[in-house]
């Protein structure tokens, strides 16, 4: 067994480091999802995940540059190394493991899985037609869709009838189901800060395209606000006519 | 006494949610008040200006002086207020004679048609002094005294303080109190014109729908007042603006108080 060259070791320490980097993005990723109380932006989210992404793509090219090095090499402990320090043992126990972690094997099999899904669609992709039709499809079952739910709340319409305290929302505050104050805003008439929904259909008639109409505002508001004038005298000319009598415009 | 104002103009619209907002907030019902307003304006005695001022000035003792610039110096608006009833509109004057005998006799009409009886109007004078001028907060600032006047007709004792009737007008409104906080939303009512002309105060009222506001579109004015008793403890006045800041904040959403233009409420008769 001949000792590795420098350019090796170079390579070894090179895909530590990028390891290191990964997991240090991957830890704060964590924290920050455990710490920010409500969660932390989500520009910042976004960032953190594009850095991640960015350690992941590094760390597979590195690895599949140097595949024929490292499929090679195995690890084997040296003479000198203090093995009998029990807390010296578990990272030699990790290094010397030949097959992977049960729980990294579990990952490794759902990625091969999903990666060989994705191949199997890379040759094989959709065809013009299907894709327009799953265009012309998609909206209108977004939206059919989107009108069935009940916007506006901390669970859906399944987690609640399922019984509130079996979701699993990987937050630490305790969210509040507010399905009655819900139901007795949706009875008195709409709120102003609710999200509109924008109903769209199939235009009955001639051609493609598709109609879209605005939910209807509140109609008191728009009765108020039709009503709304402004007062023609100012404030001031009324103080003025209470103190001394002057009509307005008389001065 | 020292008053402390904020004053928001409130478009008709939004008068019936200011009511809820207001009753919200301060946890109470309005007090609904309509009052009726005379504006007496000072006039100079004749006889009492002539005195002559220069070579002669030696010769007027203090006190003489004194009077005279009590009475000649600061000349101004004053407003005597008299609480009404809605109900006392439109209704038939009672004679002030008979009035006895109605109470006596008639309970049930009295009851059913209360008559408005000039004699027995209450009014309370109400003197306001023109805004401290070039007051760093943001508030309205004046000296005002209020004081009870005697019951009925009150031209003639007004008159013999030098005080001549310039006009009148109702004002219909409804109190909140918050804290030190007087909130007041009123506006200003106009009787109609032509029917009587105005060398004096009405002695009967007209019909409550017959009054017009001044404001056609039938906008109100939000008051927000602290009467601080003593106008000279800087200390007590700057605790009273920082009360009505307070509301301000408060009220931020809906109304927009505001400091009023100093000579808008300008009181000195010229």
């Amino acid at each position: 067994m001949s000792a590795l060259s420098k350019d090796q070791i170079k390579t070894l320490e090179q895909s530590r480091q990028r390891l290191i980097q990964l997991t240090h993005s991957l830890a704060s990723l964590i924290t920050s999802l455990n710490q920010g109380d409500p969660l932390p932006p989500w520009t910042s989210l976004q960032s953190q995940a594009t850095i991640i992404s960015n350690n992941l793509l590094t760390i597979s090219a590195h690895l599949s540059d140097n595949r024929d090095l490292l499929s090679n090499i195995v690890a084997y402990p040296d003479a000198s190394y203090p093995s009998r320090v029990p807390a010296n043992n578990v990272a030699l126990e990790q290094v010397l493991r030949t097959k992977l972690d049960p729980r990294v094997e579990d990952w490794v099999a759902r990625g091969r899985h999903t990666g060989a899904a994705d191949y199997g669609l890379v040759g094989t992709g959709l065809g013009e037609e299907v894709l327009s039709e799953l265009w012309d499809w998609a909206p209108v079952e977004a939206n059919q869709e989107a009108r069935r739910r009940n916007w506006g709340g901390n669970f859906t319409l399944e987690e609640r009838e399922n019984g509130v305290q079996n979701v699993v929302t990987g937050l630490r505050k305790v969210l509040e189901d507010d399905d009655d104050e819900e139901e007795d805003s949706e009875e008195g008439e709409g709120e102003a800060d609710e999200m509109e929904i924008v109903g769209v259909r199939r235009r009955s008639g001639a051609g493609a395209g598709l109609e879209f109409d605005i939910a209807a505002a509140n109609p008191a508001a728009v009765a108020a606000s039709s009503k709304v004038v402004v007062p023609v005298v100012p404030l001031d000319e009324v103080l003025r006519f209470m103190t001394t009598g002057v009509m307005p415009g008389q001065r | 006494m020292h008053e402390l104002l904020l004053f928001a103009s409130v478009p008709a619209h939004q008068h019936h949610e200011l009511l809820q907002q207001l009753a919200g907030l301060t946890a109470m019902q309005p007090r609904h008040r309509v009052e009726r307003r005379l504006v007496f304006k000072a006039h100079r005695q004749p006889g009492l200006t002539n005195t002559r001022v220069g070579a002669s000035q030696d010769l007027q003792g203090a006190e003489l002086q004194r009077l005279n610039k009590m009475l000649n110096g600061g000349m101004f608006y004053t407003q005597v207020v008299g609480p009404v009833a809605q109900a006392e509109f439109g209704a038939k004057p009672a004679s002030s004679g008979g009035a006895a005998d109605v109470y006596m006799s008639g309970m049930e009409d009295k009851l059913s048609t209360p008559a408005y009886c000039y004699e027995d109007q209450s009014w309370k004078l109400e003197f306001r002094d023109i805004p401290e001028a070039g007051t760093r907060s943001a508030v309205t600032a004046r000296l005002m005294a209020s004081a009870a006047l005697p019951k009925g007709d009150i031209t003639i004792p007004m008159n013999a303080w030098g005080y001549s009737f310039v006009t009148e007008y109702v004002v219909e409104g409804d109190v909140f109190v918050l804290n030190d906080i007087v909130i007041f939303l009123h506006r200003v009512l106009l009787y109609p014109s032509g029917a009587q002309e105005s060398h004096g105060p009405r002695r009967q009222l007209p019909a409550y729908r017959e009054l017009s506001p001044l404001e056609r579109t039938g906008s109100y004015v939000l008051q927000a007042a602290i009467t601080v008793q003593d106008g000279g403890n800087q200390e007590m006045m700057k605790t009273a603006s920082q009360h009505l800041f307070g509301l301000r904040e408060q009220l931020k959403s809906a109304v927009r108080l505001e400091q009023a233009d100093r000579l808008s409420l300008d009181t000195r008769a010229k």
